[in-house]
């Protein structure tokens, strides 16, 4: 009996703490705004948390390696901005979509070979990649926003099954499922973490760190793209400032659930689920009383340090009592 | 005339998860004075100094400095005393001058409070000039050799008019002219009133230079000798006890015509060992020993596939291994224990389960990388109960475990892809004497079903006791090759020394 409350406490942990925020939020809300509840708002949350939430998953991977990618805003702008002109020439939108996953992994390989093979920092690497990928994004598109897109490519933003169920919730939810299933249960799932726990370890353990950190930093790309893809067919529009802030949304949401950014190899998929939901929780929150756009950035940098620090103080005290 | 003591530490007890590694150590010294502190891998030195330095905390016993009684916390508050510590590593800046290196946080102002180069110049130049030491003060420090940059770490103490030097093995990095010259420093320190701490493996050395020394073995103080009134062999028999000193061991049997496992043929590496060649046989157990810094870690690196090496052959089998690469060797059924646990033997926050199958997950997963959690929960708990780790469960994480059991782990890791040749770098160290005897049982079952035993160490006891042939390492060649039977550990320490 024992046991199991301890396997229970084990696999809950920190997580009640998480539920317990979200509980919260969603007992105070209604009461300080007559929106919350109101359908439209809740179909803006989901909608705000797939673009983040999906990026948020390849980035708790990379965190995990012991690394970041800040660069996955301007990858998200630019392969979504080039899936939607491809679907505009006339492409297929299924291979237009294709084309941009194929851009996604090859920026995802080139942030891997810099950190991998090259040994620069990671977050030198992807703010290189950030501002080549904007930069890019900004000459082809000339700060242009295009619409009017294939219907059948608005399915997957704006459809739902079942006539509730938005297609975009669907995607998410078997997003999360498949990746902690992966990241708990393969081989390359487990790898991350020894990579990111200590990469010399690993290395003499026969484990080919550079195969792992390819691997994540292009599945963080790509998802990031997915994410692009996903809000384009929603709101059938790519517009040029796609994405903005997208990676401290994403780095809040794994920092929230628990992912350590003091040192690799600590942190879980489903915990971001939850790290997410608080951050789509906050900034609606944020825009329901009124605080603006400008005053809402400022808070996401408090929140993001704020936790950060109490990360930081944690695992000092993990270190000292070992 | 007897100088008055400036560091007295006394009853000093500490332990470390329940595993005392210093049990009531006294140990004194006088102002101006060279007490040397010796004792074999593990009695307790390190740990001492880190008490003294306020790297650790000792459990009980008191510290005093000039009679009185001080709390050294952290190593700040050690600096504040006048304590001054020279590691074994060397911790200087290789982009700034000499001058800079010895005034690092410590600088030279002039009347606006900024930085005053030229002063910090003259007066660096001053000091080398005091010491004898002729290196220009303006030249970046990594343009100089390994010994100047010693020299230039022991000198920085001196700009901070520290009362009392500890040197940790500083001469194992220095030739016999560089040796000399190191002495005079010293000398001259003295002269100054400055009383030096000496921890050193080198016996010469420590006899030549120290005032006093103090032996520790197993965790206590095993006597204080002083100048002139010992011999080499005293020391020896303080390190070792009596008993073991003069014990006969069984070393391990290997069948007349065993296979050579491993040969290696003129291996060479710049700067870190040159032209080594030896045979391994199946199922024997060979010792390469040597001091730090003589090739031991790199040679079994290399082999590895972890460094690379210049020139000559690796042969496994028979069969040539071109640029071996660690994920190759496993799987040519070589595995490694490294020297540095914690940094490079496992995962910290991972469990003992997945530790010990790190290498092999493959064997436990299906085609697709999905791992079977029921061959691997089998698997981990065969192992771990075959390694007597004492755990409460595999699910545990590898940091919560003692020193000697998380060994145990990395052992497991090691014998889980079942190697052919298993090569140990130190493979006890900072482990407890039961943990060892435990970790010997292993190996030698392991080697009398065919496992072919490298174990690279300082550490003399151990390679007495389990090994059939000791092969001498000294400045990355090897000196000499020698069977067990044929020695004692005094000569052997009289080959590494």
């Amino acid at each position: 009996m024992q046991e199991k409350i301890n396997k229970v406490r084990f696999v809950l942990g920190e997580d009640i703490m998480r539920l317990a925020i979200i509980v919260a939020f969603l007992i105070i809300m209604p009461i300080a705004s007559p929106y919350f509840l109101n359908m439209r708002n809740m179909m803006n949350i989901l909608q705000n948390i797939s673009l983040q939430g999906i990026t948020a998953i390849g980035m708790t991977m990379v965190i995990i390696t012991g690394g970041i990618d800040i660069s996955v805003g301007g990858v998200c702008a630019l392969t979504a901005w080039i899936a939607a002109s491809l679907m505009k020439s006339g492409m297929n939108w299924v291979l237009a979509c294709l084309c941009a996953i194929s851009i996604a992994a090859i920026c995802g390989a080139i942030n891997a070979f810099s950190i991998g093979v090259m040994k620069i920092p990671p977050m030198i690497a992807t703010l290189a990649m950030m501002n080549m990928t904007r930069g890019l994004q900004t000459v082809i598109s000339r700060g242009s926003t295009l619409t009017g897109l294939p219907e059948s490519f608005q399915f997957i933003g704006q459809g739902s099954i079942f006539g509730i169920i938005p297609l975009p919730a669907i995607i998410i939810v078997a997003l999360y499922l498949g990746a902690s299933w992966f990241m708990k249960r393969t081989i390359l799932g487990r790898n991350i973490y020894a990579v990111g726990g200590n990469p010399e370890a690993a290395r003499v353990a026969g484990i080919k760190n550079n195969r792992v950190l390819f691997f994540s930093y292009i599945m963080c790309s790509i998802l990031a793209c997915i994410a692009g893809i996903i809000f384009v067919s929603r709101t059938n529009s790519a517009p040029a400032t796609l994405g903005t802030s997208l990676e401290m949304r994403a780095i809040m949401a794994a920092v929230i659930g628990g992912t350590s950014v003091t040192f690799g190899g600590k942190g879980k998929i489903m915990g971001t689920f939850l790290g997410v939901i608080i951050v789509g929780l906050i900034t609606n929150a944020l825009d329901l009383v009124g605080v603006s756009a400008y005053y809402q950035q400022f808070i996401q940098g408090v929140l993001v340090l704020f936790v950060v620090i109490l990360e930081a103080i944690r695992s000092m005290r993990a270190v000292r009592q070992h | 005339m007897e100088q008055k003591i400036i560091v007295n530490m006394k009853n000093i007890t500490m332990s470390f998860s329940g595993n005392k590694v210093l049990n009531g150590v006294n140990f004194e010294l006088r102002k101006g004075e060279v007490h040397s502190l010796m004792g074999a891998n593990g009695a307790g030195k390190s740990t001492l100094i880190k008490i003294l330095n306020g790297i650790y905390n000792a459990v009980s016993g008191e510290i005093e400095i000039e009679d009185h009684k001080v709390q050294i916390k952290t190593p700040s508050d050690a600096d504040k005393y006048g304590l001054a510590f020279v590691h074994q590593e060397l911790n200087v800046c290789n982009d700034m001058t000499v001058a800079e290196n010895m005034y690092i946080g410590n600088w030279i102002k002039d009347q606006y409070g900024l930085y005053d180069r030229k002063a910090t110049s003259a007066k660096a130049k001053e000091l080398l000039d005091l010491m004898g030491v002729n290196i220009n003060p303006d030249t970046p420090v990594g343009r100089l050799r390994t010994a100047e940059k010693q020299i230039i770490e022991i000198l920085k103490t001196l700009t901070r008019e520290s009362k009392v030097v500890i040197l940790d093995e500083p001469t194992s990095s220095l030739n016999e002219a560089e040796k000399e010259n190191f002495f005079g420093i010293i000398e001259r320190m003295k002269k100054n009133g400055v009383s030096i701490i000496f921890i050193s493996h080198f016996l010469e050395d420590v006899i030549k230079l120290s005032d006093r020394v103090t032996v520790l073995k197993d965790g206590i103080n095993n006597g204080v000798f002083h100048a002139g009134e010992y011999t080499k062999d005293d020391l020896v028999v303080a390190m070792m006890g009596k008993k073991i000193a003069n014990e006969v061991i069984e070393p391990i049997k290997v069948k007349k015509d065993a296979p050579i496992v491993l040969e290696l043929q003129n291996l060479s590496s710049k700067k870190k060992f040159s032209d080594i060649s030896f045979k391994i046989h199946e199922g024997d157990i060979v010792g390469v020993c040597g001091l730090l810094g003589a090739g031991k870690t790199e040679i079994a690196r290399a082999i590895f596939g972890l460094d690379e090496y210049s020139s000559g052959k690796i042969l496994l089998h028979g069969e040539e291994i071109e640029k071996p690469r660690p994920d190759t060797m496993i799987r040519k059924k070589v595995a490694l224990l490294t020297e540095e646990r914690k940094s490079e033997g496992f995962i910290p926050l991972l469990s003992i389960k997945e530790n010990s199958a790190l290498s092999i997950m493959k064997i436990l997963s299906s085609k697709l990388g999905i791992i079977n959690r029921n061959k691997l929960e089998g698997f981990a708990n065969n192992i771990a109960n075959q390694m007597t780790v004492k755990m409460s469960s595999i699910n545990q994480s590898v940091v919560s475990l003692s020193g000697g059991n998380q060994q145990k782990v990395v052992i497991a890791k090691c014998l889980a892809s079942e190697p052919d040749l298993f090569l140990l770098d130190e493979p006890t160290r900072g482990v407890d004497v039961y943990a060892k005897s435990e970790i010997y049982k292993i190996l030698r079952e392991e080697a009398e079903k065919g496992t072919s035993i490298v174990i690279f160490s300082s550490e003399l006891e151990e390679l007495l006791a389990n090994c059939s042939k000791i092969i001498v390492l000294k400045k990355g060649q090897i000196t000499e090759q020698v069977d067990v039977k044929d020695l004692s550990k005094n000569s052997l320490l009289s080959m590494i020394g």
